[in-house]
């Protein structure tokens, strides 16, 4: 047990069922697949594993780490996909298409134990267009027959990478970079499991339900103290997995709360917060709503402007304080 | 049975002066593939299948049982496919949805898949009936899937463009070119894995060979010696577009020089001839020397997909607007199948009577499964919510609730 980013908690997940599986194999680009721990070891999967199921340093060609990965899968073995993050899509139509598709398709004879591990960058400044974006877990979370996790913290990104590796579906597993370190927490070194389609309450409350996921939830969990300060209540709740979207909880927490704000990193049309807004609508009418999104712009390059546009901290205070006084 | 009709035959002498590989035009091809056809037809007793660019290929190198078997298999594919077509057109049992026919192109799926072992895995196209049937695939179960039908492969999900058959290494028919050259690189990449000789085929036509799918798979089979084959069955169009409007090559085998990898191109109407050149391929890719890539050249004698310029009875589909009636009668010529029987029968390892009797039985078995089709139940709607994930269902949410 120790204080692990989430890198490093995901390689341990990998580790673990790779050791099981003798079969279990990841093609990927570029980064090979190496982490350490604050206490100083280290995780190399290349050096454990091999060259045959850690090919090292594979091809820029994201396809091929996808749909070869398919192909792998449909054969009965358990593949991992790892595509960095200005690529989010794209693989779309082999995912659309192909893998989304294949069981219902067969009738249900192909097994597709797949894990594509997404890399996101996120809302960083800097980068600029292709590299600050997010939000592409929605048009993946829109496809029938993929699920889709996005994990906050390392203790979930374990047990929920555990969790897509022993799922026979495919499973799109969003990894976004404020959320490698973004809240610290003790990470268990033997394997767990976060079933798919859990949510978390972060934090109970009875004044207003805050919803966010990936660098949202760490966005929220950095304001709770202030919100707390404000004298709000809030029931802080990450869904940690938006298919299946674990709408229960959130419908239970707003009719408690009669209010729900939902914080997203994505864009303000036709992304998350408008689905799980809509869900809570037709189940609590009555309620209030609010949404906090990232413009339906490009992520720009300049500091002043990507910040100023993302969805923070101070942010997510601000419309909280604006749902208490509507 | 369908005459030659190709206007030229090209001489012995000319055959032995045309260079090993390349330089031929789809029309000189056909002209060259006729003459091998009328020499095979005429000069029988020389038990030879196929002569010239290093196809030669003798009847002894195969047991009786083979040659029959693909026979066989090839009449199982045309008459199914054929029984389809005219129930098509007949109207009478209602049949729906998409219909693409290999007829014509069954040299090609029988001759490479016939070359495969059982747990050897195929990823086939929108044109794959014949692949199916090649790799065992149960007639019953298809004739099902084609009436939409519970008893179907896919369970009435899929219909023609989709049937597969896992348990027996067929990852799937599929209604999107080229991703069969990924899958096949995958699961070549997992017989790798699991330390096993298996090897992995992907089927596209010509058309498939124009987006980067179809370079992408060769390309890692190439770089990681995967056991992997690619087939492209050229039949001359894709779609309606010939082939040197779409494509810079003339044979599309050619890309395999620039991948460093095994590449051969073959008179694809030809069953023996692309069973030997199947065989090699084969032999490379158990052996860990990677992939291969084969051009099949061939032709659809039907239209791309459904039933324009069929008729009832008449094998072939004319009037087409892109390509003559003169060029289909000339493909005709090539039917594999009659080209095998005649050389089964010239060589004495089967009578006339026998071949008959091949015909009857196929043609028993494929009535047996158009009956097995009609007298199943169709689908639950209901059962749609099914197979989105293992083990449960969607919910529905078509009805507004209140």
């Amino acid at each position: 047990m120790s204080n692990k980013n989430s890198t490093y908690a995901i390689l341990e997940a990998i580790q673990h069922e790779m050791r099981n599986d003798p079969h279990l194999t990841m093609l990927y680009e570029y980064q090979r697949p190496v982490a350490a721990d604050p206490l100083g070891n280290v995780i190399d999967l290349y050096k454990e594993f091999g060259d045959l199921r850690i090919p090292d340093w594979g091809p820029i060609d994201e396809e091929w780490l996808l749909g070869g990965a398919a192909g792998i899968a449909m054969t009965g073995v358990r593949a991992i996909s790892h595509l960095p993050s200005m690529t989010t899509v794209r693989c779309f139509e082999l995912v659309f298409n192909q893998v989304g598709k294949l069981r219902h398709m067969t009738g249900g004879q192909v097994n597709m134990p797949l894990v594509v591990w997404q890399d996101a960058s996120g809302r960083r400044p800097g980068s600029a267009g292709q590299h600050a974006d997010a939000g592409q877990e929605a048009l993946y979370a829109a496809i029938p027959g993929v699920k889709v996790v996005i994990p906050a913290n390392a203790y979930d990104a374990k047990g929920l990478f555990t969790a897509a590796l022993r799922d026979p579906d495919p499973v799109i597993f969003f990894q976004y970079g404020a959320a490698i370190n973004g809240v610290q927490i003790d990470v268990p070194d033997d394997p767990y499991v976060i079933p798919l389609g859990e949510a978390a309450i972060r934090q109970e409350g009875t004044d207003l339900t805050i919803v966010g996921y990936g660098p949202a939830a760490v966005e929220i969990n950095k304001a709770a103290p202030d919100l707390k300060s404000f004298g709000i209540s809030a029931e802080i709740i990450d869904p940690r997995t938006l298919k299946p979207l674990p709408i229960d909880p959130i419908i239970a927490s707003v009719r408690k709360t009669g209010r729900l704000l939902v914080v997203d990193h994505g864009h303000e049309s036709h992304g998350t917060a408008s689905e799980i807004i809509a869900r809570v609508a037709m189940a609590v009418p009555g309620a209030k709503f609010g949404r906090s999104t990232f413009p339906d712009a490009p992520p720009p390059g300049a500091r002043e402007m990507i910040a100023w546009m993302t969805p923070d901290a101070p942010k997510v205070v601000e419309a909280s304080k604006k749902m208490m006084q509507a | 049975m369908h005459e030659d009709k190709s206007e030229t035959v090209m001489t012995p002498d000319e055959e032995t002066k045309r260079p090993a590989r390349g330089g031929v035009s789809r029309r000189n091809f056909l002209q060259f593939a006729g003459a091998v056809g009328a020499t095979t037809a005429f000069v029988s007793k020389a038990r030879v299948a196929s002569a010239g660019n290093g196809w030669t290929t003798s009847l002894d190198d195969f047991p009786k049982e083979k040659l029959v078997g693909m026979y066989r298999t090839m009449l199982k594919s045309r008459t199914w496919e054929d029984t389809f077509k005219e129930l098509f057109l007949a109207g009478k049992d209602g049949l729906y949805g998409a219909f693409h026919m290999s007829i014509g192109m069954e040299a090609s799926s029988v001759g490479t898949i016939s070359a495969l072992r059982e747990d050897d895995y195929i990823a086939s196209n929108h044109r794959g009936h014949s692949h199916l049937i090649a790799k065992g695939g149960d007639l019953n179960k298809m004739s099902a899937e084609l009436f939409f039908k519970q008893t179907g492969y896919n369970k009435g999900f899929g219909g023609s463009m989709h049937i597969t058959d896992v348990s027996k290494g067929i990852l799937g028919m599929n209604g999107i070119i080229g991703p069969q050259y990924l899958f096949a690189a995958g699961a070549g990449y997992s017989a790798k894995v699991r330390g096993t000789d298996q090897v992995a085929v992907a089927f596209g036509g010509d058309g498939s060979v124009n987006n980067g799918w179809y370079y992408s798979g060769l390309r890692n089979a190439a770089l990681y010696k995967l056991p992997m084959i690619a087939i492209v069955e050229n039949n001359g169009y894709q779609i309606a577009m010939p082939q040197e409007r779409t494509n810079n090559l003339r044979n599309l085998s050619d890309l395999g020089a620039g991948l460093d990898i095994a590449y051969e191109t073959v008179n694809g109407m030809d069953v023996l001839a692309v069973h030997t050149v199947m065989q090699r391929a084969v032999a490379r890719a158990r052996a860990g020397e990677g992939p291969t890539l084969i051009e099949t050249k061939t032709y659809r004698f039907m239209d791309h997909s459904g039933l324009a310029g069929a008729k009832p009875g008449v094998l072939g589909a004319f009037g087409l607007p892109y390509r003559s009636d003169s060029e289909v009668r000339a493909w005709i010529a090539e039917d594999p199948i009659p080209k095998l029987r005649r050389q089964l029968i010239a060589n004495d390892i089967i009578t006339d009577a026998e071949a008959d009797q091949v015909v009857a039985e196929v043609k028993q078995l494929v009535d047996d499964s158009i009956e097995f089709a009609r007298s199943s139940p169709l689908t639950i709607p209901e059962a749609g919510l099914e197979n989105v994930f293992a083990g449960t269902s969607v919910k529905a949410s078509q009805f507004v609730g209140i």
